[in-house]
């Protein structure tokens, strides 16, 4: 038996179906509901430190009465 | 202002100029005296601190030391542009890495009272190359 247009229309639909729940499964991307924060404070304050160890090292020096032995 | 006026202030003046300068002399012999007796150490904060056995007027002292050290932070702070606690941290690496002597003791963070043995004291991460 023939199918008629009609019926081969109703077929290609139906397959159709599965194939687009794939794909539709695989290329979802959800936008995160938080901000995507990068934390880098550590970072920073390490080499804020490590740029002021000479300063504190003379800081030291002048004010030998702040820092005892 | 008349002139008693003037010469009143100028010997207020010198009398309290005699008590500031006295006092940081009388202030360190006894700080010194704590940090030997680990009643006082330093810490990595930048800061002095005390320890369970520190007198009243040792923990009055270093009251009086720890604000003279927030102030000087606080100077250099403001002329580097970074923040007072980075200051202070900084000049905690420093004491912890050179003016801290074996048999003293000092802390670390919020962590316990520890005594300096021969060995260099293990410096937090963030101080890097104060030691070297």
């Amino acid at each position: 038996m023939r199918e008629t247009f009609e019926e081969r229309k109703a077929l290609r639909a139906w397959f159709a179906v599965p194939l687009l729940c794939v794909t539709a499964s695989c290329i979802t991307v959800k936008a995160p509901d938080k901000p995507i924060e990068i934390n880098l404070n550590v970072k920073v304050q390490q080499e804020v430190v490590v740029r002021l160890q000479k300063d504190a090292q003379e800081l030291i020096e002048n004010n030998p009465e702040l820092f005892p032995e | 202002m008349t002139r008693k006026t003037l010469f009143l202030t100028a010997a207020l003046g010198t009398l309290a100029a005699g008590f500031i300068l006295s006092g940081p002399a009388r202030a360190q012999a006894s700080v010194a005296q704590a940090l030997s007796a680990g009643a006082a150490g330093e810490q990595s904060d930048g800061y002095l601190g005390v320890t369970g056995s520190a007198s009243p007027a040792v923990r009055a002292e270093v009251e009086a030391i720890n604000i003279k050290r927030r102030a000087a932070y606080t100077d250099l702070a403001a002329k580097r542009g970074v923040t007072v606690a980075d200051v202070a941290a900084a000049t905690g690496c420093q004491t912890l890495a050179s003016r801290v002597k074996p048999g003293q003791v000092y802390r670390i963070g919020t962590g316990p009272w520890q005594t300096k043995g021969n060995d260099p004291i293990a410096l937090p991460a963030y101080c890097a190359t104060a030691g070297q």
